[in-house]
């Protein structure tokens, strides 16, 4: 075990440990470009130099292995005109056309140029012109005037998502990074190589122009495209979300996420269900309560039959059995979700919902034994009441066939559609970006989904929906601030 | 007698429904275009009869309109009877104050009354009638404190005004104004005029300010303190209020008349024509003297009313009892030890 | 401790009291202001609006305006540095893509009136000298909110070229 001084601070590390690694866990900044702790090490930019004790020359934090006895200096004199060096160096051809570059605001050249250059270009002639604005792919567009070949893209393609279809093309200053002649850059995690990208070279057409990226603030939440649960990252501007980018979380996603997740917003921008539906009519959400905890304890006897969906959170789960129990007795669960889809070996599940897990556990905690939908959809016409939330079902169409089927049929959902439409009684209800609660994914690990968005006005939770119901009905949920209030 | 009915109706047709009327119109055109000069602007220049602005001189004809179309408000719980005719018993003594007032010489006076000054004093006391009314009938708390205010003002102030012109009273020895116009005639040591400021300077003065506290204008304007109580005339608009703003600008007018009849030597030009006998031109010119020295008057007055901030209510107060009033005393002691001394 | 400059009241004497001389005083000042207004007119200060107006300094800041290109397109690559500086937050800008080497432009440029401070800050934060407050015009109030929005086109109209160069190329 390596025992080494990085500043006058000591650290014993594993052998194999790069220095930079070492100077993170002490919360020692070296400046890097080419370097990202989730890719193999490249050492090809020279912006991580450091002095050490081992060698007569400055080495490259990031390729240098800490050895016993290494006694590091990131902040000699030497090493900060190293550093400025290289910068010049780098930034000798780059536009510097920051007001138009999306990376701006976010830009580790900017951020960099700022902390170790700051002076003006001393570099006279011509600059090289390169490609602008090349399209790579169908989500990622290249600048290689901007690009300052650090690769990190290229390991992506080669390491995570294990299709190599980057390049480096020529040499010296006129490098840049293309695709092989013929194909493009169409793997499901492409959009990875903008997130990883120092500079603004690469760039998701999703997210390029929409928006600057100091306006925006991130939330940190849970992708629900599989049941990975990867985590993500909100960026939410003037209550829109601006794109998706994952977060670093070791024991589900590393550092990505795979395109379909990160476009998977787009589906809740329009669409959504603003307002209670009653009989088809517009209604307010008081009034929709009031119509539906009026029947549904009435229903109780003739069969009661509620479809769940695993896209609600944990908490969400238990105060719609508590509700649905109290008001029913008898009533009978389903499960219903999304169908099941490819799954690959790097991300993507094949389960396209977010907490059938937690879900599971919520029911077994309850008690609650479950019947196949379909065998609900069977059962629709004899039933008394059938209540289906979420919109997120494989069998949308069945059970919109059932909604119509029973007396009662009431639906929560964040879209309109048809199941919205065939409810009797229909609740507005949230997307994912605007839910708090738990996912727990398919690996068992429970994870915080927080509210990025604010909801609609007349939209509610699922269980803020239970909870308004259960209070109407005059059987509050127990727990919570209902029960601290009226049990004093 | 029908030549004597029609040449009074002749004269108060000129004096004062022409002359007067007109004048004061003129000065609520005056006072606002005196205070932008003074203060450095324009004032008002906007009114114009077919393009022809004449210095903003139809803004009396254009306030005149406004004030006839305007909505006549009348406030729930007001003495209805009472609050129409207040602003009327507010502009006819000053009005009538004009009988006595010789505008020139021999028979140019409405009303040649003996006891002339006390006609006027008795005229003027009237005019508290109005405030008073205007102000109670208003049933506004405000209003009611305006009137108030000006009811105690003009009693207090009408005792010393009265007063210090007893000094002229014993100068000339009668209160006919004719005679004490005519007594101004007269030259002191052959040269200077016998006018009634050089005899009676220091009541002048005192006259001045009794007089236009008794006008309740700035400085005086305590019972319309727009800062403080708005004023005993708060609820009223178009032309009641109007009526009441043209009394205040007769009463300059009565009181220019007044100073200019008892100090200024009313229409008599020095050394010219004492007796008022010449007639033709010169007669003409006399008038027109007394017309000027009025104007001028008026002028001083509206100077005096720019220059001057306003008083608080107990300084206006103790200005009248306590110094005014002990003052106006002295100078009829000090007039009748000269007077007796002399004799 | 607080240093306390005690002022003397100014001498309230009997020559004070009796309101002559004081008022004489008083009167010179504003007989002066008034004979020289009347005769001469030089100490007035009004200017007759609507007729007479006085000319806006040379920094007013009027409307905005967008600078053109050489080539008479907008200036503004729709960088957003003006509507992240605006104190009032009243730029809403829409960016698109050119499709030429300029790369970016705004497809929406709209400043709202009835936000604006007119303060500058994003004619100083613009780093292309594309948008600017010297038009000299003055904003038109309006009768609705909507009308109070003025976009791209009528920013545009105010724009003349801009002497700067783009992208501060050596040439």
């Amino acid at each position: 075990m390596p025992t080494l001084t990085i500043d006058g601070r000591e650290i014993t590390v594993e052998p194999g440990t790069r220095i930079i690694e070492a100077a993170d866990r002490l919360g020692i900044d070296i400046p890097r470009f080419c370097y990202h702790p989730g890719l193999p090490v490249a050492g090809n930019c020279r912006m991580c130099l450091v002095d050490t004790n081992k060698s007569p020359k400055p080495v490259a934090a990031c390729w240098d292995p800490c050895q016993d006895g290494h006694v590091v200096t990131t902040n000699s004199p030497r090493v900060l005109e190293a550093r400025r060096a290289v910068l010049e160096y780098i930034l000798l051809h780059h536009p510097v056309d920051c007001p138009i570059c999306d990376q701006a605001g976010e830009c580790d050249l900017q951020d960099l140029y700022f902390a170790h250059d700051h002076r003006p270009s001393r570099h006279f002639f011509t600059k090289n012109h390169k490609a602008k604005q090349r399209a790579l792919g169908p989500q990622i567009v290249y600048d290689a005037e901007r690009c300052i070949n650090c690769t990190r893209c290229i390991r992506v393609c080669d390491e995570i998502a294990k299709a190599p279809q980057l390049v480096q093309v020529q040499r010296g200053e006129r490098t840049y990074i293309d695709v092989f002649p013929g194909t493009q850059l169409d793997h499901p995690y492409s959009m990875c190589t903008a997130d990883v990208c120092p500079v603004g070279a690469l760039t998701t057409r999703d997210f390029r122009f929409k928006c600057r990226a100091w306006l925006t603030h991130g939330i940190d939440t849970v992708c629900g495209e599989c049941s990975r649960g990867c985590a993500i990252r909100a960026d939410v501007y003037r209550n829109e979300v601006q794109r998706l980018v994952p977060r670093h979380d070791p024991e589900v996603n590393g550092y990505w996420a795979c395109d379909a997740g990160r476009l998977a917003y787009h589906r809740f921008e329009a669409g959504r269900l603003e307002a209670a539906r009653v009989a088809g009519a517009p209604a307010p959400y008081a009034q929709a309560v009031r119509e539906a905890a009026e029947a549904l304890p009435g229903a109780a006897t003739g069969g009661v039959a509620v479809v769940l969906t695993p896209w609600m959170t944990c908490e969400d789960a238990a105060a719609v059995v508590a509700m649905v129990r109290s008001a029913a007795p008898g009533a009978v669960f389903a499960v219903g979700g999304a169908a099941a889809g490819q799954a690959d070996s790097v991300l993507v599940k094949a389960d396209k919902n977010p907490n059938h897990a937690g879900l599971r556990r919520v029911l077994e905690a309850a008690g609650v034994v479950l019947v196949p939908v379909d065998e609900v959809v069977a059962r629709a016409p004899s039933l008394a009441a059938l209540v289906v939330l979420g919109t997120e079902h494989a069998q949308a169409d069945a059970l919109a066939a059932a909604l119509r089927q029973a007396p009662l049929s009431i639906a929560v959902a964040a879209l309109d559609g048809p199941l919205a439409g065939a409810a009797r009684i229909a609740f507005p209800g949230l997307s994912p970006y605007e839910t708090d609660g738990t996912w727990v994914n398919e690996a068992g690990l429970s994870r915080r989904v927080r509210q990025a968005l604010v909801p609609p006005a007349e939209a509610r939770g699922y269980g803020t929906w239970a909870s308004d119901l259960a209070d109407r009905m005059g059987r509050p949920l127990a727990g919570g601030d209902a029960a601290a209030g009226k049990g004093a | 007698m029908l030549e004597f009915v029609l040449l009074t109706l002749l004269k108060i047709l000129g004096f004062v429904l022409v002359f007067c009327i007109m004048l004061a119109a003129v000065l609520t055109w005056t006072e606002r275009k005196m205070s932008a000069v003074i203060q450095d602007r324009i004032g008002p220049n906007r009114a114009s009869i077919l393009g022809i602005r004449a210095f903003g001189l139809f803004h009396p004809i254009a306030d005149m309109l406004k004030s006839f179309v305007k909505e006549d408000f009348v406030p729930a719980g007001a003495n209805r009877t009472l609050f129409f005719l207040a602003p009327a018993i507010a502009l006819v003594p000053p009005l009538c104050a004009f009988a006595v007032v010789p505008f020139g010489p021999g028979d140019l006076v409405i009303s040649n009354l003996d006891s002339g000054m006390l006609f006027v004093f008795a005229i003027l006391g009237f005019g508290i009638y109005g405030t008073t009314l205007g102000g109670w009938a208003s049933a506004n708390n405000f209003a009611m404190l305006g009137s108030l205010r000006g009811a105690a003002q003009m009693i207090s102030y009408e005792v010393s005004m009265g007063l210090n012109l007893v000094g002229i009273f014993l100068v000339f020895g009668s209160v006919s104004l004719t005679q004490i116009v005519a007594g101004q005639g007269e030259l002191l040591w052959g040269w200077l005029p016998r006018w009634g400021i050089v005899v009676q300077p220091f009541g002048f003065l005192l006259f001045l300010a009794a007089a236009m506290a008794e006008n309740k204008r700035a400085p005086f304007d305590l019972p319309e303190g727009e800062s403080e109580i708005i004023g005993y005339f708060v609820e009223y608009s178009a032309m009641g209020f109007a009526t009441f703003m043209l009394s205040e600008f007769v009463e300059v007018i009565v009181i220019a008349c007044i100073a200019a009849t008892l100090f200024f030597g009313g229409w008599q030009i020095p050394w010219v024509d004492p007796a008022g006998t010449a007639g033709g031109w010169i007669t003409v010119a006399q008038v027109a003297f007394f017309a000027a020295k009025v104007l001028f008057l008026c002028w001083f007055q509206m100077l005096i009313r720019w220059t001057v901030p306003r008083f608080r209510y107990d300084q206006v107060m103790s200005l009248g009892w306590k110094v005014l009033l002990p003052l106006s005393l002295v100078n009829i002691l000090a007039t009748a030890v000269v007077l007796a001394l002399i004799a | 401790m607080v240093k306390v400059k005690v002022v003397e009241r100014p001498p309230a004497d009997l020559v004070v009291q009796s309101w002559v001389p004081e008022l004489w005083k008083g009167m010179k000042v504003t007989g002066r202001h008034f004979f020289r207004n009347v005769l001469t007119g030089k100490g007035i200060v009004t200017s007759q609006y609507p007729e007479a107006r006085r000319p806006y300094p040379p920094r007013y800041r009027g409307k905005h305006r967008l600078m053109r290109r050489e080539d008479g397109s907008v200036r503004c690559v729709a960088c957003f540095m003006c509507s992240t500086a605006c104190p009032a937050d009243c730029i809403r800008i829409v960016a698109g893509e050119r499709g030429d080497e300029n790369e970016k432009y705004p497809v929406v440029f709209e400043v709202d009136f009835i936000k604006c401070v007119f303060c500058g800050m994003c004619e100083e934060a613009c780093p292309c000298d594309a948008i600017r407050l010297d038009s000299g015009v003055h904003r038109v109030p309006a009768y609705t909110r909507a009308d109070e929005l003025s976009g791209k086109e009528d920013l545009l109209s105010l724009g003349t070229l801009s002497v700067s160069r783009q992208g501060g190329e050596f040439k």
